[in-house]
């Protein structure tokens, strides 16, 4: 019997293994890197991570797109710069001649309206319709009508005439939002305000373009392009480069490299789409994005030669890999000083949180705990990765032409002295303070806690809650302070600073102080760029020297490691690495 | 055994029924939104249609909806990976998992029943211990510490075989290797026990009386009894193998399924959840039903007494 085991279990090895050496494929591409924990999607508009946009950003192109080095906008498939008018509001993009799909269609202005529309769509979009409506003229009421739609057609009782007078009337409103085609090569943009950073964003990934061809995967409803609930959908495998339902070619695109391959958690093979305008002048020919769920594994990887490029090195001794970086023993790991801050929200919202009080209210609390902070301790003894200590909520010496302003230092006598004036002294009086945040926030959280206790006498109960569970207690503002991060999503103070404006979505803290707002609908307004500075500074300092709603900790450093053989990579403060300038020098 | 095969199946299907019951409530219960992508908040107007789309606004025409498309084989969309089903997620990472999954319980069976006969048949020598000792650290020193030694060892130091991946053989050893060494301790325990058993029974010392070589009387006599126990474990444990290993998966960077049963509810991918939860139960009921009929062939008397 025994036997009969042995033989069964060694024909079932003998089969498995012939059948994975069968099907086994030893071509390695040119360039091989590794896109932690994968992609989430591949449809631009509804992106909001960074390794997605990496992707995106190497098989799409924008009307512009970045300079390697200086992150600068450079031409994409529009002509620099665009005709823009005196008010600084119209902008009048010409499509590049050569500018192609991957199937050699020409890219027209039509395709770029079908992509930013898409990126606006309540329930397509996801979380950049903002840059829409925050700059395109009509976008903003466009989106609130759609919203209400939506609304509307997701009533039972006034379903079906809503449904009606949506689809009815959707293209008639589309049309009073400031983006039309004059012709299939000239796109006309017209802003809300003049916005100085506006070809930083065209080349972003919610402004990318789509292919004609997606239309044949649209959702229709009663003959309608929308579904029943009013939502414009559309079958979500349209990213994939063999999908073909409905006579569906697959994914185009237009960017240098085309995707010709994507296995689910495995890899994505990019190949040079023969129809860019530099196709031939691309070295990598090839490139494998590998997914690692264990960026740890994904290092040793790299030790062992399999990968040409690690975009994250965020392994749980990655303090000794920055050490080795900065002793100049691994010349291969390159810090990326990012445009991003690591910060707590204070609840500003009311006098109580889940029954409880919550003395952050008072701004003279905020202020003594953000005094109360040593915030260079955190970076050097903490955390130790080579981040920058924070004092304001945009980096300094990140952004041209502005510098925050100092913010506030570690004087823990100010800080007491603060507390007492609000009717704490020594902390008496104070509730415990809970301090919300994810678990990779452990020991930095548990070491601010310390601070405040040994500084300012108060009790500081941690409360560590799993991502989704922590976003859904942040979104309804059921914390006192909340751990919080900032990522730019373009070239200007304005990114981080709009976060803080009365009812902005993503205002965590739940601030509002109307001579911010004003300041910022000030600089907003304003063409000249020294003084539209000056207002931001002047923003930024009520934010971070008077009223504190956010306590800005620390700003990211993050290392990438890119192999000796490996040219034509930089790093740099947004992790965007462009492939088609890569080489390869063994 | 056609009318217990029928109950068992019938059995069988009440218990998936009330896994997809208990998971489905887990599932909808618990906080948070799946539709949220990062950082940053969604329009109340959007989350509240995009839960209309997938019914997720009436919980109990969700489960009616989710349970008649997995009747079906259609698993619906995930929330987590927008351009994928559910039903590519499993396609794409059950066989993965099921591969490593067969290739370690066949390796556990061929390591581990000669490891616990060895035990048995030398009862109390220094080999019994060995193998007493060698089980235990099997089901002692958990997976993450074996693989990731075994990682450094050959991946690293020796370069043997790549450090993580999947497609071809060499990507095999390491992770099978790894799956496989509790399995080996426990099949070797359970098959040390079952023959300790039958080697102090009457019809052994009668085989032995009957100048029966030792070797006929261990492996076609004792044996055939003592692998009942190992035969029952076989059951669960090939549908625990075969439905993936997080840390495994994790270590190796193997694209199995052991992931998303994490990932899932860390992403409140409430048809993730369910699908792969299903998929599990499904195995361990058609496993256990397999065992079964394995049971009435090794042992008629099991058959005759139905």
């Amino acid at each position: 019997m025994f036997r009969t085991i042995v033989v069964a279990c060694l024909t079932l090895i003998a089969a498995e293994v012939s059948w994975i050496a069968l099907g086994e494929s030893h071509d390695r591409a040119d360039f091989t890197y590794v896109n932690p924990s994968g992609i989430h999607t591949l449809d631009p508009a509804r992106m909001s991570w960074t390794q997605d946009f990496r992707v995106a950003l190497n098989i799409w192109e924008g009307l512009t797109t970045w300079h390697p080095q200086t992150l600068e906008p450079i031409e994409g498939a529009a002509v620099l710069p665009p005709d823009v008018s005196a008010d600084r509001l119209t902008y009048r993009f010409t499509i590049r001649n050569d500018a192609r799909w991957s199937n050699g269609d020409a890219v027209t202005a039509g395709d770029f309206i079908r992509g930013w529309r898409r990126a606006m769509e309540p329930g397509t979009s996801a979380d950049y319709a903002f840059l829409f409506t925050d700059h395109i003229a009509g976008a903003l009421e466009y989106v609130r009508w759609r919203q209400e739609c939506v609304a509307a057609c997701t009533d039972a009782a006034a379903r079906d005439a809503a449904f009606a007078r949506c689809a009815g009337e959707m293209d008639q409103r589309f049309a009073t939002v400031g983006i039309r085609a004059e012709n299939d090569r000239m796109l006309v943009v017209t802003l809300a305000q003049p916005c100085p950073y506006f070809l930083d964003l065209t080349a972003f990934a919610p402004f990318l373009p789509c292919h004609q061809s997606i239309e044949l995967l649209r959702e229709r409803h009663e003959g309608a392009p929308l579904t029943a609930e009013g939502l414009v959908v559309y079958d979500p495998q349209w990213t994939k480069p063999d999908y073909h339902r409905n006579g569906y070619p697959g994914l185009i695109t237009n960017g240098p490299y085309r995707l010709s391959e994507w296995t689910f958690k495995r890899r994505a093979r990019l190949e040079v789409n023969p129809f860019h305008r530099d196709a031939t002048r691309i070295a990598c020919r090839t490139v494998d994005m590998l997914e690692y769920e264990n960026l740890a594994a994904s290092l040793l990887a790299y030790e062992s030669g399999a990968v040409d490029f690690l975009t994250d090195l965020s392994v749980p001794y990655d303090h000794e890999l920055a050490r080795l970086a900065k002793s100049g023993q691994r010349p291969d790991f390159h810090p990326c000083v990012l445009l991003a801050t690591f910060l707590l929200n204070f609840n500003c919202v009311g006098p109580t949180v889940a029954g409880r009080d919550n003395p952050f209210v008072d701004p003279r609390v905020r202020k003594a705990f953000t005094l109360a902070l040593d915030r260079p301790q955190l970076v050097d003894k903490v955390r130790r990765r080579g981040d920058r200590p924070a004092r304001s909520f945009v980096p300094p010496s990140s952004i041209p032409g502005y510098e925050p302003p100092a913010g506030l230092p570690h004087d823990v006598a100010e800080a007491r002295r603060l507390l007492q004036e609000a009717g704490f002294p020594s902390g008496q009086g104070l509730p415990p303070i809970e301090l919300l945040y994810v678990p990779s926030d452990e020991r930095m959280c548990q070491a601010m806690a310390k601070m405040w206790e040994d500084a300012l006498g108060v009790r500081v109960e941690l409360r560590s809650q799993e991502s989704k569970t922590f976003a859904e207690e942040k979104a309804k503002h059921r914390f006192m302070i909340a751990r919080g991060n900032w990522y730019a999503d373009y070239n200007d103070p304005t990114t981080f600073l709009d976060c803080l404006v009365t009812g902005n979505g993503n205002n965590d803290s739940g601030y509002s102080n109307a001579q911010y707002d004003a300041l910022m609908a000030q600089a907003n307004g304003t063409a000249d760029a020294v003084e539209r500075s000056r207002l931001l500074q002047a923003a930024e300092a009520i934010i971070v020297e008077q009223d504190c709603p956010i306590l800005p900790i620390l700003h990211y450093t993050d290392m990438v490691a890119i192999a000796p053989h490996v040219r034509g990579l930089h790093a740099n403060s947004r992790l965007w690495f462009p492939f088609r300038y890569v080489s390869i020098q063994r | 055994m056609m009318l217990r095969l029928m109950r068992r199946i019938l059995l069988g299907a009440v218990t998936i029924a009330t896994v997809y019951t208990l998971t489905f409530v887990m599932a909808v219960s618990i906080p948070g939104n799946p539709f949220q992508t990062g950082e940053r908040n969604m329009p109340a107007e959007a989350e509240k249609a995009l839960r209309a789309r997938y019914h997720m606004d009436n919980n109990w025409l969700y489960f009616w909806e989710f349970l008649s498309g997995a009747v079906r084989l259609d698993f619906g969309p995930t929330f987590t990976y927008n351009d994928w089903t559910c039903n590519q997620v499993i396609a794409d990472s059950l066989p993965v998992s099921a591969m490593i999954g067969s290739l370690a319980i066949a390796t556990a069976l061929i390591v581990g029943i000669p490891l616990g006969v060895w035990g048995a048949v030398r009862h109390g020598t220094w080999a019994d211990h060995a193998t007493t000792f060698t089980v235990l650290l099997g089901i002692s020193i958990p997976t993450f510490v074996t693989g990731s030694v075994l990682l450094i060892v050959f991946g690293v130091y020796l370069g043997i075989v790549p450090i993580g991946g999947w497609g071809t053989v060499a990507h095999l050893p390491l992770p099978v290797i790894t799956l496989s060494l509790p399995f080996i301790a426990y099949i070797a325990r359970l098959t040390r026990m079952g023959m300790l058993d039958v080697l102090a029974s009457d019809f052994i010392r009668t085989a032995y009386a009957k100048g029966l070589p030792h070797r006929m009387v261990i492996w076609k006599h004792a044996f055939k009894v003592a692998f009942l126990p190992v035969l029952s474990y076989l059951g669960p444990a090939t549908a625990q193998a075969m439905t993936g290993s997080f840390v495994v998966e994790k270590l190796f960077g193997v694209p199995g399924i052991g992931q998303h049963f994490v990932n899932a509810a860390l992403n409140r991918d409430a048809g993730l959840i369910m699908s792969t939860v299903l998929v599990f139960a499904t195995l361990l009921v058609v496993f256990n039903i397999l065992v079964d009929l394995l049971y009435a062939w090794v042992d008629p008397r099991i058959a005759e007494a139905v």
